[in-house]
């Protein structure tokens, strides 16, 4: 119950509301009897009418005043030419949802949804599901008996309700279980990701091998593992636990023990007996990202404990028997890897039976709408309101999502936290054109830092990149010496907008000293003796 | 404060009204629970807040809980102010309710009043214009007050639209009424209203309610109202006694028959007649207020309603002031007021 006046929009309903002579007091009418409630009391009608039935929507405002004097009439004109075309009902609403003054604080609105054409009552419930209208949803019915008099029944709902998210989720859970279980519910439109993701399905309904899971960071490798534990889970084939290890963060003598376990005593500080990861996944499933990270060491006792089941634990003399499928997760070519000897050439043959590549975002741009939609509905989860995007805050931000400007260097990762920051900063949950402009920036921003990152030496995903520009032979070819160099030149390139600037900032320090003029010459000639130009070099078509 | 149980008695808006006239009158703040606790939609709707709003508006007053649905209310009344005043009332709403609220105070304040009503002027749930123009006022200007009122428009339910204009004078003190004989009926009249609706309809209530009641033909006619917005039908009959008049008053309405309308006032109108009172049931719930508030007197009525009952109450917590009720037989009863100006 509120004391704050009551404002209710609504469209003039062309038929229900019609009515000429004194007759029309005997019908039902669904925009008058609104006014007619003694339980309700409307001290504004917003009556949304097109200017060509502006002498039924003075007809209407009379009947209102004199039925409800206490209603002030409110007429705004829609200026749709077709009442059911979707997109110019739903434009126009728009507009006017946009451009009404709403006073939240001192008001409350209700939306009636009972007149205007199917077309447009759907618009209005979206329009007001996402608080373009900031308020709650009004139905009108007529009196249960037919031809009594009376304003009839109504109903009230608050689509911001928890019971309408209830009933929101339940919908969204029955459309995702048609679709692949892998996918998490998110409509993936790429035809090469569905076609791998399909087959990443059969493998792991049929099979028990390893996988290995490529792709850049971000991309989405552990997500799938855990989708892949949860498929195999739900079918009963396996019951044990999911054991994720990031093998970058297991380094020296505790990398061997995290993973296989210590006998107590096995080396000063084992002060009590450590069972170890491996034993942990036992009868379920171990996902080991990052695989290429792991030492030499632990890489031979994985291959034992893969093959023959059991391990020693550090210390120990008798063997520890695991049974655990295993997938690994890596971002570098562990082919290139095994073959310059950085990588045990037999455990990648075990485990290199089932290797699916994840495209990068940047590969996907189709997919980055179903996956904007799938982080929205996290976010909402995650903040406990329902978070939305209207049209143009939506299409500003694909637009730049899907641009050559979005670099998504963290891919999924970068979505993620992208849609999160714009979820918080979002008022009553909706995102707006100036929240995604301010995001757009920070995004770039922090791509442009990332450059710096690339530049201070990392070198991940550079076999990927030769293999791309080059060809995976002739990349495979080139000198450990060239291929260093060339990496890092074409990550700059990638990263610059125009030949001068990839010159600017590859040759930056002999610039300080003023011994070069030209940087975009000097570095043509260095791209032409890997027959590269600028464009085959940055990926830029233009 | 004096507090009220709103469900009490008959458990509607009348206590209400009541008690927000005596409040004006006597300047007692009170506060009232259980609105309407009983009935399907519980708490103030429209109408009742309605009445209020107007008194608030009249005697100044701090109000509480005053929204729809509310189930109670505090209302510390101020000065009464007389002047001009316009209510507009919804169609579902009645300007004679709002009248009964505000008369008694304006009626106590020296000066003049002149009332604007806009809204409806003939609702089937409160007394119809018609009864308060010829029944109720004209025993209020004989206990000395100066009051007039002026139908301009008929408002029928749901269009509304009615007006009625009201002048009052301050009346420094009501005197005392004695109405415990009818006498000699002296007058029959019999109106069939019509409003934008087939006239024939009115024709109809008319030979029927004649061939129940054999009054005069020459003063029975259906009249067509001219100036209603909407539609609307009601069959008004008056009893022009000697000592008093009485109007009953029956609505037509959408799916019921002409026929069945003239029948129910026919009933009532027969009722009336037979028990052989100066004051019908309406009536005496009308005249309660201004008799305790002034110098008191008696009338003789039909069994006492549920209404009539309430009144009694709402009188006795504000004014502290006696009725008694002698019921000599199931269609006599004399009331006794006692006024708190003797």
């Amino acid at each position: 119950m509120s004391s704050r006046p009551l404002v209710v929009f609504g469209l003039l309903g062309t038929s229900l509301d019609a009515g000429k002579g004194p007759a029309r007091w005997e019908r039902w009418r669904p925009t008058v009897s609104l006014c007619q409630h003694e339980d309700l009391l409307v001290s504004r009608l917003v009556l949304l009418a097109e200017p060509r039935f502006g002498e039924l929507a003075t007809q209407i405002e009379e009947d209102v005043r004199h039925a409800s004097p206490d209603t002030i009439v409110e007429r705004i004109a829609v200026t749709w030419k077709d009442a059911w075309d979707f997109e110019e009902v739903y434009a126009g609403l728009h507009d006017i949802a946009r451009a009404y003054p709403w006073k939240p604080e001192r008001e409350d609105y209700l939306v009636h949804l009972t007149t205007g054409t199917h077309v447009a009552q759907i618009c209005l419930f979206l329009l007001t599901e996402a608080r373009y209208f900031p308020g709650r949803v009004i139905q009108t019915s007529p009196p249960r008996k037919e031809g009594r008099s009376g304003p009839g029944a109504y109903t009230i709902v608050d689509l911001d309700l928890s019971r309408y998210d209830r009933i929101a989720s339940r919908f969204s859970r029955e459309r995702h279980e048609g679709q692949s279980f892998l996918k998490a519910g998110i409509d993936t439109k790429n035809a090469s990701f569905n076609r791998l993701i399909e087959r990443v399905e059969e493998v792991a309904k049929a099979s028990r091998a390893p996988m290995l899971l490529m792709g850049p960071t971000g991309a989405g490798k552990s997500q799938l593992a855990v989708r892949i534990y949860e498929l195999k889970k739900a079918r009963r084939q396996i019951q044990g636990e999911f054991v994720p290890v990031n093998c970058a963060t297991l380094r020296g003598d505790a990398a061997m023990a995290t993973l296989f376990g210590h006998k107590k005593g096995a080396y000063t500080g084992a002060v009590a007996d450590r069972p170890g990861l491996l034993r942990k996944a036992d009868g379920g499933l171990l996902f080991l990202d990052e695989i290429g990270e792991l030492g030499l060491d632990e890489q031979a006792m994985l291959l034992r404990a893969i093959e023959q089941k059991a391990f020693y634990p550090v210390g120990a003399d008798q063997e520890v028997k695991s049974d655990f499928l295993l997938i690994a997760g890596t971002n570098r070519d562990l082919g290139a890897r095994a073959a310059r000897g950085d990588f045990r050439e037999d455990l990648y043959a075990r485990i290199n039976l089932w290797t699916f590549r994840l495209p990068a975002l940047r590969e996907r741009p189709e997919d980055i709408e179903p996956n904007l939609d799938y982080e929205l509905e996290l976010a909402s989860r995650l903040l406990g309101v329902n978070v939305t995007m209207n049209r143009a805050a939506r299409e500003a931000f694909l637009e730049f999502a899907v641009s050559p400007r979005a670099l998504w260097s963290g891919n999924f990762r970068d979505l993620n936290a992208s849609v999160t920051r714009m979820a918080t900063l979002a008022h009553g949950g909706r995102i707006t054109k100036e929240i995604v402009a301010e995001e757009i920036e920070r995004l770039e921003l922090s791509w442009t830092s990332g450059r710096i990152h690339l530049q201070n030496g990392s070198s991940t995903g550079g076999a990927d990149i030769l293999a791309e520009v080059l060809g995976p032979e002739a990349g495979a070819k080139l000198d450990r010496f060239d291929r260093a160099q060339l990496e890092e030149v074409l990550r700059i390139c990638r990263a610059s907008r125009t030949l001068s600037e990839a010159g600017r900032t590859l040759f930056a320090e002999s610039r300080k000293e003023r011994t070069t003029v030209n940087d975009a010459d000097r570095l043509r000639k260095y791209l032409a003796r890997f027959g590269l130009d600028w464009h085959t070099a940055s990926g830029r078509s233009s | 404060m004096l507090t009220l149980d709103g469900a009490t008695g008959e458990g509607g808006g009348q206590i209400l009204r009541s008690s927000l006239a005596l409040s004006m009158v006597t300047g007692q703040a009170f506060r009232v629970h259980s609105i309407r606790a009983k009935r399907s939609k519980p708490g103030l709707m429209r109408q009742h807040l309605a009445a209020v709003r107007a008194a608030a508006e009249v005697s100044d007053a701090v109000v509480a809980g005053d929204e729809i649905g509310s189930r109670e209310l505090v209302f510390r009344p101020g000065a009464v102010k007389h002047g001009a005043y316009r209510f507009a009332i919804g169609s579902a709403g009645s300007a004679t309710l709002v009248l009964q609220t505000v008369l008694p105070a304006l009626l106590a304040t020296a000066g003049s009043s002149s009332l604007v009503f806009e809204g409806g002027t003939h609702n089937p749930m409160a007394p119809p214009y018609d009864f308060v123009e010829r029944a109720f006022l004209p025993i209020v200007r004989r206990m000395g007050a100066s009051v007039s009122a002026r139908l301009v428009s008929y408002g029928f339910y749901p269009a509304g639209g009615g007006r009625v204009e009201v002048n009052v004078e301050g009346c420094p003190r009501l005197a005392s009424l004695s109405l415990l004989d009818r006498g000699e009926v002296r007058r029959t009249q019999l109106r069939a209203l019509v409003s934008q609706i087939p006239g024939m309809v009115g024709v109809r209530e008319v030979d029927a309610f004649l061939a129940e009641v054999p009054w005069d033909r020459s003063c029975a006619r259906p009249e067509v109202v001219k100036n209603s917005p909407g539609p609307g039908n009601a069959l008004v009959a008056d009893v022009e006694s000697e000592h008093v008049t009485e109007v009953f008053t029956a609505f037509g309405e959408r799916g019921v028959r002409a026929e069945e309308v003239a029948s129910k006032l026919a009933k009532e109108v027969k009722r009336y007649l037979e028990a052989g009172v100066p004051v019908g049931e309406h009536l005496a719930d009308q005249l309660l207020l201004p008799m305790a508030l002034g110098e008191g007197g008696a009338f003789r009525t039909i069994a006492p309603s549920g209404h009539t009952r309430t009144q009694v109450e709402v009188i006795r917590t504000f004014l502290g002031t006696k009725v008694r009720m002698d019921e000599r037989s199931a269609e006599e009863c004399v009331i006794e007021v006692e006024g708190t100006r003797r």
